[in-house]
């Protein structure tokens, strides 16, 4: 089943052209990687799918679960089950974990006709996924990524992710700045929401994420354009040569 | 000093009601509020704020209930509750923790009476204040004795209700060497319901002893305060004034704070909320007296609509008063493009050993976390709600309790969701 398909998708960031025609087809149960230089626009693409305003699409089009995409805001996309994880999330002092992730929750919910959560059944499923991410339960009193560490933030983004079990994961560098402990709970994570009914992408740099996830495809994009897509020996090819030689053969 | 002369209709009420403060002490104030008047925009410190709500009689009361209460007493049942409806004193509890006294000024003495005008009866130029001194005919004093720890908080409800006059009213705190307590004011009006409130509270905290003074404006959105608060600090005193203003057609505060000795600390945090045509003003002047004194001051406005918050905060610190740190912070958030924000810090600094700092910046809600919140599948709304009492929250943690934290967390969820809803 397909979940995601992307044709020919051009946008700009102001009027800087940054995806120049990338296709893409994602379907339930499988897991992409995305890999490129600096600057390629993989984050464009995660945040063009994600609906963020000034990214303005100029050609081409996107499906997801039958739906044109580019037609729903933000938070209809979200709760029709994409979930994007940010390079960078953002600090949002004041506004507690706990309060983020409850409504996030019964936005899901209230999407699907499902009534509040109750109090107690959702602080018990929070704190099996405080644990099972390595985190304190502290951190759900803290606000949203408040001088949270590089590796607390991309733990949060995970623990968001298990809450709520999106059909779709666009994780963007989640394993970037992660030391070899958290890299692996973060893998585990992401393993678990891995099923036959979700897709996963994982824009990375290193090989070392997929080992940890092993990825049914690996794509490079390089200039706003998919420029080379094979299976997970791609990665193994990058990590050993470099993207030198691949991306003199492409052009 | 700009002034417009004492309006018609205020001059005639002047000798309406017996007045609390004996003899030369009303008769002086008498005199000067008439010829003093009230200040207007060429004022300095009233350029932002005007008072031509006052310069005409105001609406005839109608038939109209009570207001409700603050609605603390189901969140702090232990605590003492006094209330004055329309400006009179109209329930004060007789029994009374240890340490702690109680006199309304209808039943206070001369040398009582003397002593709760006394120390602020009148500063040039200054005719709300005068206004107090010449014709409040209630208030209370409330006396804590040395040593004393009063555990529950003492509340003053004021509900205001309309009156043909100003409800003015005068509250004397003395706080005994070493106690301790916690003194809340809460205000509520009904909607739509015009009244004024010009009332003054003056506390004297001996040495070392501890004040918390919450003052919260809560519903009443007509509501008219011109309110003062005049603070003294003994040596090694403590003073915590946290003041969160949620609406009323014109709320005018000024906390005034003289630290004059040793060891002494501060704390003045606030958050306003003017949504509506509202104007919300705080004006804090904070003055440090003495060396090895400190401060805290932290104000917020959150201005939505046509709403006006204004603040300024004045620090000043006498020539020999060093070795002293003053810490003050301004952050606002402006949500539309009507609404207003004037915000301005004066740091007079006599002394050359000083730790001082002071920043103010005025935002609008940050496009990012807007973004990131509803990449949650927030909705725009909620996501805003989600900020703004954010934003708020940063405040309203400074409340003592987690009762009181969470009460008014929810006040400001609610009320949040009211304008979603509108
Ligand atoms: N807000 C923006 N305004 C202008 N240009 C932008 C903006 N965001 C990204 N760009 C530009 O778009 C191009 C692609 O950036 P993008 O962040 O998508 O790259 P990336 O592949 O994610 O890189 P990295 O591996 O460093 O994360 C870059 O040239 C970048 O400078
Ligand atoms: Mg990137």
């Amino acid at each position: 089943m397909k979940l995601l398909e992307i044709k020919n998708l051009h946008a700009k960031i102001g009027d800087k052209p940054i995806l120049r025609g990338i296709n893409l087809c994602i379907n339930a149960g499988e897991v992409h990687a995305i890999m490129g230089p600096n600057g390629s626009g993989k984050s464009t693409l995660c945040q063009v799918l994600g609906g963020r305003e000034g990214f303005e699409v100029t050609e081409g089009s996107v499906t997801y679960d039958g739906k044109n995409l580019l037609e729903l805001s933000t938070e209809e996309r979200a709760t029709a089950g994409l979930l994007l994880g940010f390079q960078h999330p953002v600090e949002i002092p004041g506004v507690k974990n706990i309060y983020l992730l409850k409504e996030a929750l019964n936005a899901q919910r209230a999407a699907r006709g499902l009534d509040e959560i109750d109090t107690f059944a959702f602080m018990k499923q929070v704190r099996e996924l405080t644990k099972t991410m390595g985190m304190d339960d502290a951190f759900l009193h803290r606000g949203v990524n408040a001088g949270f560490s590089g590796g607390e933030k991309k733990r949060n983004e995970i623990l968001q992710m298990l809450l709520l079990q999106p059909k779709l994961a666009l994780l963007d560098e989640t394993d970037s700045g992660l030391d070899i402990d958290a890299l692996k709970v973060v893998s585990e994570g992401i393993n678990m929401l891995r099923g036959a009914d979700r897709g996963i992408v994982l824009v990375t740099h290193y090989q070392r994420l997929l080992s940890y996830v092993e990825p049914d495809f690996v794509h490079i994009l390089y200039k706003g354009k998919i420029i080379k897509s094979g299976d997970k020996s791609l990665a193994l090819q990058l990590e050993a040569e470099g993207y030198q030689d691949i991306l003199e053969a492409a052009s | 000093m700009s002034r417009a002369p004492l309006p018609e209709w205020l001059v005639s009420t002047l000798d309406q009601q017996e007045p609390a403060a004996p003899g030369e002490i009303h008769t002086t104030a008498r005199v000067q509020v008439v010829e003093w008047g009230l200040p207007t925009l060429r004022d300095e410190e009233w350029r932002w704020t005007n008072l031509r709500a006052l310069t005409r009689p105001l609406p005839k009361p109608q038939q109209t209930a009570t207001p409700e209460g603050s609605g603390l007493n189901a969140i702090l049942p232990q605590a003492i509750f006094i209330r004055f409806a329309g400006g009179k004193l109209v329930e004060c509890p007789g029994e009374l923790p240890d340490g702690l006294r109680l006199t309304p000024l209808r039943e206070a003495d001369l040398d009582q009476r003397a002593a709760a005008f006394a120390p602020k009866a009148v500063t040039p130029n200054d005719a709300l204040l005068a206004l107090n001194t010449a014709t409040a005919a209630e208030g209370l004093i409330i006396d804590i004795a040395a040593n004393a720890d009063i555990k529950p908080p003492i509340v003053l409800e004021f509900l205001d209700a309309p009156s043909e006059t100003a409800a003015q009213t005068r509250v004397l705190v003395r706080c005994g060497p070493h106690s301790r307590a916690t003194l809340i004011e809460t205000a509520t009006g009904a909607d739509g319901v015009t009244s004024w409130r010009n009332s003054v509270l003056v506390a004297a905290l001996a040495a070392n002893s501890q004040l918390t003074h919450l003052s919260l404006g809560l519903d009443g959105d007509a509501r008219l305060l011109t309110d003062r608060s005049f603070v003294t600090l003994a040596r090694d005193a403590r003073y915590r004034s946290i003041n969160i203003q949620l609406g009323g057609q014109l709320v005018r505060r000024e906390i005034d704070v003289n630290i004059t000795d040793t060891g002494a600390h501060c704390d003045l945090f606030g958050l306003m909320m003017p949504r509506a045509k509202q104007v919300l003003d705080t004006h804090t002047r904070l003055t440090h007296g003495a060396a090895h004194t400190t401060s805290d001051e932290r104000y917020q406005v959150i201005a939505d609509e046509s709403g006006r918050g204004i603040f300024k905060g004045r620090i000043l610190v006498a020539q020999d008063a060093q070795k002293i740190e003053a810490y003050q912070s301004s952050r606002n958030l402006l949500l539309s493009d009507s609404a207003e924000i004037d915000t301005k810090p004066e740091l007079e600094i006599y002394a050359d050993d000083v730790k001082c700092s002071h920043g103010a910046t005025i935002g609008r809600l940050d496009d990012e976390a807007l973004y990131y919140l509803q990449s949650r599948g927030i909705s725009t709304a909620n996501a805003r709600k989600l900020l703004i009492a954010g934003f708020a929250q940063e405040i309203v943690d400074l409340l003592v309790t987690p009762e009181l934290v969470e009460w008014m967390g929810g006040i400001i969820s609610r009320r949040l969701e009211r304008q979603n809803a509108q």
